[in-house]
Parts: structure tokens; sequence; C-alpha cells
């Protein structure tokens, strides 16, 4: 199958797939954030059952193999009497795992800020919450930009689990796989996919490096 | 990654020695916060028994030495593929990376792409093209080779970061003083850089043999026989989906858990930080 024929028969398909992909990849990533904050909230709270909960829930969904959540979100919940619809299961299976190492970036964050500066903090007589919020969380971010981006790139190949289940759209790998199960596609139709994840990877990086050369704190 | 050690301290270090009223404050808050984890836990057993999830029907397949026998030919299929797509993956990423700083420009601006594609492709897309394409141009593979090789060439990309990494870790004047005392290019890079720098990258290697394990779990794609499929199997046969699903994830979380373990040990020892 040709390049030209190829995209008059499926150009729309796998442009709904890139719109899918991003669009998946959007909104989990911010639950994703929102998520890593509060996991990480309650990792470093002086409340020992918050810790051991925050602690549990980045172990288990950091080395959960992603398909196995997304089959026990899908296929399992239902029989617990939680039905969610398809892309809801998708996009929740990426936020749990994103959350997970996002709260692993934001504690390496934390951990760079050494202990030297939150003793000076105090002895100046900053409260808990200015020590928090005027020394703690500006630095973690700003250590984290670059983790961060890695991390919305992995969020965007964490969406090509939406392939596993039937999608409406599909996805730019439910597409290709689509594709090849009604006629012999070829390499062209993976290149093509392929190309869409690599660009949009690229674009990625490429925002957060110069995030990244603007805020970074050089030690 | 961080190591839990400096994780506590810092932690830690967030608070001062708390005085009689800080101190009621976060008694009260633990017991506060430990009853609505219980109360979770309790939220989440009652939904099981309310919808019968219970039942030993679901659970009696455990105690049968049948199921475990077959979950274990699973695990022997996902850990061989695992450790064949590990060592593919270990060759080629070295390849990658020494092609990438050869020198030779379009050697390294081919690996440069190369390695970014694999990184920046999710692995499915890799999983079905190895499915859908040599069966296209009239190969038969077998169902191993199908799953292996994808996962082989995704990790072989992230591997070749790796082992750059390790050997920027190298010190450059180790490299200036080889090639002044007249080694060659290459002979310095055999002779000095390579030895320190994989020994660097061992614990990285490790923790990447995750993302491996993990990678495997879509098997049934090309039905090929690892943990997964195994348990497909046995749910089809014993219609126990809830129970089965929740026992396989927990034996691969544990099986990472370990690996992850284990990497940052060796980290620890040998003072190597995890690269990801």
């Amino acid at each position: 199958m040709g390049f030209s024929e190829l995209l008059s028969t499926y150009g729309e398909k796998y442009l709904q797939g890139l719109l899918a992909t991003w669009s998946m990849t959007a909104v989990s990533f911010v639950f994703v954030m929102v998520l890593a904050v509060l996991v990480t909230v309650a990792r470093v709270s002086p409340y020992r059952p918050l810790r051991v909960v925050g602690d549990l829930y980045v172990q288990v969904f950091r080395n959960i193999p992603g398909v196995a959540l997304l089959i026990i979100i899908a296929y399992a919940l239902p029989e617990l009497r939680i039905v969610l619809d398809w892309r809801t299961c998708v996009i929740v299976t990426t936020i749990l795992l994103g959350s997970a190492f996002g709260s692993e970036n934001f504690m390496s964050g934390i951990n760079t800020i050494g202990v030297g500066q939150i003793e000076a903090a105090r002895s100046l007589g900053l409260s808990f919450t200015q020590i928090i919020g005027k020394i703690v969380i500006p630095q973690a971010l700003r250590t984290t930009v670059l983790p961060m981006t890695n991390l919305l790139i992995a969020v965007m190949l964490t969406t090509a689990l939406g392939s596993q289940v039937p999608l409406n759209p599909q996805e730019l790998t439910g597409v290709v796989s689509y594709i090849n199960t009604r006629e012999t596609g070829g390499i062209l139709t993976f290149l093509i996919s392929a190309l869409c994840y690599v660009g949009t990877a690229f674009l990625i990086s490429f925002a957060g490096n110069r995030l990244d050369k603007r805020v970074r704190i050089l030690r | 990654m961080s190591a839990p050690r400096s994780a506590l301290s810092i932690r830690d270090a967030l608070y001062e020695a708390p005085g009689p009223r800080t101190r009621r404050r976060v008694l009260i808050g633990t017991v506060i916060t430990g009853a609505l984890v219980l109360l979770g836990i309790t939220a989440v057993v009652r939904q099981f028994y309310v919808t019968g999830q219970l039942a030993p029907r679901y659970w009696s397949l455990f105690l049968q030495w049948t199921t475990w026998r077959f979950l274990g030919q699973g695990l022997l299929g996902t850990i061989s593929v695992a450790l064949a797509a590990g060592a593919i993956a270990l060759v080629l990423g070295l390849l990658l990376m020494l092609g990438r700083t050869s020198g030779v420009r379009p050697l390294s601006a081919l690996c440069r792409v190369v390695t970014d594609f694999f990184r920046g492709v999710p692995s499915l897309l890799l999983i079905y093209f190895f499915f859908f394409v040599p069966a296209q141009l009239g190969l038969k593979m077998p169902s191993f080779w199908m799953l292996t090789l994808p996962v082989a060439l995704a990790a072989s990309g992230v591997l070749a970061e790796v082992f750059r990494a390790g050997v920027n870790a190298v010190p450059k004047g180790q490299v200036e003083a080889a090639l002044s005392i007249g080694l060659s290019p290459a002979k310095t890079m055999r002779r000095i850089v390579l030895p320190q720098a994989v020994r660097y990258v061992i614990p990285s290697l490790i923790a990447q043999l995750v993302v491996v394990v993990k990678d495997t779990t879509v098997a049934y794609v090309v039905s090929f026989p690892d943990l997964m499929q195994n348990a497909r199997v046995l749910i089809t046969s014993y219609d126990a989906l809830v129970s089965m699903y929740l026992v396989i994830a927990v034996i691969y979380i544990l099986i990472n858990f370990a690996i992850n373990k284990a990497a940052l040990y060796v980290s620890r020892k040998t003072g190597a930080k995890i690269i990801r």
C-alpha cells in the first residue's frame, strides 16, 4: 500500500488517533501532577498512617505492569460494580502509574534541598508552613522540571495501552493495529504513528529543556 | 530515584523536636488518619463481600498444586523473555552508545536517531510491528521472538543513554592522559573508559530490568505463554477473574520490587547512582 493511498484511506483515522493520544496525555498529566503532589504531601506528613499509605501507593504503582493495571481496572472492577467507560479506564491507569513516578520525582527534588537549608530557615524563625511554601516547594519544583518532562513523555507512551481496549476514537497505536488487522498495511503504517510519537516527544523535551535552562538552580 | 535512608532524614528534618502540644496534635492526627485508612480498607473489603468476590469458589483454585504449576510455567516464560531481551538490549545499547560517541559524524548521527526513536515509541507499537509485519512479508517468526525482539529494541534505546551517562561519568582527565601516553582512541575506550563506565552503570542496568519485565506482560498479543497469558487461560477455565488478576498483579509487583531493591542494594554498595 502506497503512502498516498494510505493517507487517503486512513489519514483521518491517524489524525483522530494523534488527537486522542494528545488529549489523553494532557488530561492524564494534569491529574498525575495533582495526585503526585497529594501523595508526596502524605509521604512527608507527620502522620504515620499517611506516610505508610503514600509509600505503599508508590511501590505498588511503580512496580505493576501497565497492562495488568489496565486489565484490572477495565475487566475486574466491573465485577465489583465499578464500571468506567473505556477511555476513562485508560486515563485512570495512566494517572495511577504516572503519579507514583511523579511523587518519586518530587521526593528526590525535596532531597536535593539539604538539611542545612531547613535548619537555617528554622533558626531564622520561619514556621513549618513558611518553610514548606517558601523554601522547599519552590526549589523542589525547579529541580524537577527535567524529570517531569521525561514523565510527560512516559505518560504519552503509556496511553498506548488504549490499544488494548475498544476505544473510540482509537489512539495512535490502536489505529495501526486496526489497519493491520484489516489489510496488509506494511512498515509504513507503523512509521506514521511512530513519527507522531517521536515528534511529540521531541517537542516536549525541547520545551522542557528551555524551561529547565530558565529555572534551574545551579549548584 | 531517592535513596530511602536520606529520604527519611530530610522528611524528619522538616519538623523540629515537638513540644507537648504538637505531640498531642500529631497523635490526634495519627489516630484520625489511621481511622480513615482503616475505613478505606473496610470499604474495599465490603465491596468485595457484597459483590460475592470473597466466595471460596473464586479463591479455592489457589489451594491447588496444578494452578501454581501452570502459573510457574508462565513465570518461566516471562523470565526467559526478560533475560533474552535484556541480554540483546545490553549488546544493542552498548553498540548504539559506542556509535554515538565514536566521533564519526554520519555514524554518530544515525545512532542518535535510532536511540531517540526507540526511546520515543511505545513498546506496544513495536510489539504490534513484530506481530504483523514479518507475517505480511511471509516470514514465520516464533512467538518468543515476536515478543523478545520488540522488548529488546525498546530497552536498547534507554540502555544506550544509560551507558552514555556512565561514559560521561569517567573523568575527562583520564581520557586525556590515556591519549597523551599514546593509546589510540579505540584502545582508550576499551581499556580505560568502558571498564569504569560499565561498573558505574550496573545498578541502573538492574533497575532497567523492571521496565523489561513490565513490557513482557503484553505477551498475549502474540500469544506467548508468559505469566499473564497463562493467568488468562486459567481465568477462562475457572471463571475466577478478579482473584486471578489480583494475584498476578501482586506477583508482578513483588518481582519488580525485588529487582528495584537489588538495584538499590548494589547502588549503595558501590556508591553509583541509578540513572533512569
